[in-house]
């Protein structure tokens, strides 16, 4: 099921402070020939200018709230996957509300641009992580996995990130592109062949290394990346973003009980650093009931680890 | 174990020129002592030329044996005659033999020719290095192989050279597998190989390219990240050079090019996957390169192709400014990628590097623009991130055809606007 969440109206942003600060100085070392682009009232326009966010921080926002809606739903037969960005706008928390990025001011004189005068600005899609910002977007979201018919669904949804801190919060609500009862009879069909399913043995990739996936095993696959769409929400901030590259490891495959009992290794690939992420996750899940999932992953050279649990 | 002692069989069966019409493979059970001792007699019989695969032991254990045909019924009837059990495992061990060997020169990973080479699956370096003289071999007056150096290992890095005469005429430069995981982008390189050939004389843009430029592919760029990739991590994407004073291996060649090296975009971190080394030009993956842009000083189109995400890019990567050809090139981008699309539908984003993808400082086409090469682009082709660097072996020729529509507007482009 959905979460059922409704969207509350945006506050329009106002002109930010700071950067009409630096509006105004620039302006005052006018000359001949000078031209500054920069923050205005809010209005929409062009992006990347006056007060649109830039695409790249309203996808991570959809993809949170994907991973999000993923987790919580609880479905391995309705996992969904971001399709297109609509619209969307981004504002931080305070009072009054300002841009939660920056733009960059680029100005010319004569010939030359001088860029990145002020110390704050940088490139279009700097998002300053200093600030807490949240983001009201709609988007359209299509199935996951082979069976996707092209079809696409709505979605709207508030994300709240903060300071580049992990678990974004979430409110999210799309639009069904399947009806209730028949992802429940995918879910029991999914649940009733992994129950007959007889693990690989321990290291078996899946993918392997020629992207072949057992068809037979589609029901692990996909309740691993049921799982690791806990773990992907959870890491996703306003610039990282995460795929799941490989199953590297079935570690337990219990279904002997009436829950499947799933501990498994993933390979988790982060967009804008291209590591590797190693995560280990234990999954109990039964159709219809939400998923309890832990999960430990190995950082490798950066300062912090990250493991989280989620009880139902 | 069956298939082992198959396999020294048909091995035998090469060197020796044996032939095994009408063996058979008997399976013996014998159920006591006295039963064992009586194949062991058999054992002793020379003149029948017994083959046993395994032999006679405790009892209860399995014996195997090979029967030359002549030999068949002796066995047989001795077997029967002592009440001792057996099966046959193997009806004709020739039929078996032929076979096999079929099966291993089907899926062999030396083609005879760049017509039988499987194009829909991943091969080693070995396997690409061997269709590269495969293809010089069958068009020695279109395609030559040169070496532009070795690698931080010692293997050799070959670029195909494309041309139908001249003196270094102005030329096109793709290289594919710059990051060695990105498996899709060096098998495209040898399907573009071979389309190549097989599109001059036949195909009029091509032809009318080919008369006028070179155009030269380096398939494999990162030959050491890609034996890894094989041999033992399927995820490795930088070089393999060591770098003193880290436990960690590898540069990315991506940020190691002399164009806002070092800048924010890349990595001082050796252990970081995004890491542009401890100067530009370090790698000499990197350095083969630019010495052999320097050296040619014709070069007029640049292209560099990665996955995954979908995309085609021109520079800038480091900074946000707008390359001065920032309008051309958007607008070579947008048809490129509108014939990419023209085939199977797959939809490609375009844009500079740092508004559509990220910030990467170091980067191959900022560096080659920085020369002058106006026509600098980078490919991201498929997937999205559902296969991701592990895209299926049958996706790589359609990602090959469609790549190649876009491949041919940006050289056809080069061609018809000489600068």
């Amino acid at each position: 099921m959905p979460p059922a969440a409704s969207t509350p109206p945006a506050p329009r942003p106002g002109a930010p402070r700071p950067a009409a600060l630096l509006l105004a100085l620039a302006l005052s070392l006018a000359g001949p020939g000078l031209q500054a682009a920069g923050p205005g009232p809010g209005s929409p326009g062009v992006p990347g200018v006056a007060g649109v966010p830039p695409p790249g921080l309203l996808r991570q926002a959809a993809r949170a709230a994907l991973h999000f809606l993923n987790f919580r739903a609880g479905s391995p037969s309705g996992l969904r996957v971001l399709a297109a960005v609509l619209r969307g706008r981004a504002a931080t928390m305070r009072n009054p509300p300002a841009l939660c990025f920056s733009v960059p001011l680029v100005i010319s004189l004569g010939g030359s641009s001088v860029v990145g005068i002020f110390h704050q600005i940088s490139s279009q899609n700097h998002v300053d992580a200093r600030r807490t910002c949240r983001v009201d977007l709609e988007f359209t979201a299509e199935r996951y996995g082979p069976e996707a018919d092209g079809r696409l669904g709505r979605c709207s949804a508030r994300v709240v990130f903060r300071r580049q801190q992990p678990r974004p919060a979430v409110n999210v609500t799309c639009a069904r592109f399947m009806e209730t009862s028949r992802r429940r009879r995918e879910d029991l069909l999914l649940y009733k062949r992994a129950k007959r399913l007889r693990a690989p043995p321990g290291a078996t990739s899946m993918p392997d290394s020629h992207g072949w996936i057992d068809p037979s095993l589609r029901p692990m696959w996909d309740l691993a990346f049921l799982g690791s769409s806990y773990v992907m929400w959870e890491r996703t901030t306003q610039t990282l973003h995460y795929y799941m590259a490989q199953l590297s490891s079935v570690n337990q495959w219990k279904t002997n009980e009436d829950a499947i009992d799933f501990d498994y290794t993933v390979l988790l690939h982060e967009f804008s650093t291209q590591e590797i992420i190693p995560c280990r996750i234990h999954l109990v899940w039964y159709p219809g009931k939400p998923l309890k999932v832990k999960y430990h992953c190995q950082e490798l050279h950066t300062a912090q680890e990250g493991s989280g649990t989620e009880g139902g | 174990m069956r298939g082992l002692l198959l396999l020294s069989v048909l091995l035998g069966a090469v060197l020796g020129k044996e032939d095994f019409v009408g063996h058979q493979v008997l399976r013996i059970s014998a159920v006591d002592e006295a039963q064992v001792q009586k194949v062991k007699e058999l054992e002793d019989l020379e003149h029948l030329k017994l083959d046993f695969w395994r032999g006679p032991g405790r009892p209860g254990s399995p014996i195997d044996v090979r029967v030359p045909l002549p030999s068949s019924q002796a066995v047989k009837v001795f077997l029967e005659a002592h009440g001792i059990g057996y099966t046959v495992m193997i009806e004709d061990v020739q039929s078996l033999l032929d076979e096999e060997q079929e099966q291993m020169f089907t899926f062999q990973a030396w083609a005879r020719s760049t017509d039988t080479f499987n194009y829909a699956t991943y091969h080693t370096l070995e396997e690409i290095y061997g269709f590269l003289d495969l293809l010089v071999a069958e068009h020695p007056q279109l395609v030559s192989k040169l070496q532009i150096g070795n690698s931080y290992e010692g293997r050799p890095i070959y670029v195909l050279k494309f041309s139908t005469g001249g003196s270094k005429r102005p030329a096109i430069w793709i290289d594919t597998g710059i990051h060695s995981r990105e498996w899709v982008t060096q098998a495209s390189g040898v399907w573009f190989a071979k389309k190549i050939t097989q599109d001059y004389g036949q195909d009029s843009t091509l032809t009318a390219i080919l008369d006028s430029m070179d155009i030269f592919l380096e398939i494999v760029t990162n030959p050491d990240g890609f034996a890894f990739t094989h041999s033992k991590n399927r995820m490795w994407r930088k070089t393999r050079s060591l770098t003193p004073g880290s436990a960690c291996v590898g540069v990315d060649p991506n940020r190691n090019w002399d164009a806002g090296f070092g800048l924010s975009g890349a990595s001082s971190n050796p252990c970081s996957e995004t890491y542009h080394g401890k100067f530009a030009n370090s790698e000499v993956e990197v350095k083969s390169i630019v010495d052999f842009v320097k050296s040619h000083g014709n070069i007029k189109a640049f292209i560099s192709i990665h996955s995954y995400s979908q995309l085609l890019l021109y520079p800038y990567g480091y900074k946000a400014e707008a390359a001065p050809d920032q309008q051309e090139l958007d607008q070579l981008a947008k048809s490129a990628v509108t014939a990419l699309a023209s085939l199977y539908g797959t939809k490609f984003k375009y844009g500079s590097i740092i508004k559509t993808i990220y910030q990467a400082s170091g980067s191959t086409v900022d560096w080659t623009y920085s020369q002058g090469i106006k026509y600098s682009f980078t490919f991201e082709l498929r997937d999205t991130g559902r296969y991701g660097f592990l895209l299926p072996a049958s996706q790589i020729i359609p990602t090959a055809q469609e790549t190649w529509l876009a491949l041919r507007t940006i050289m056809e482009h080069t061609l018809n606007h000489p600068y």
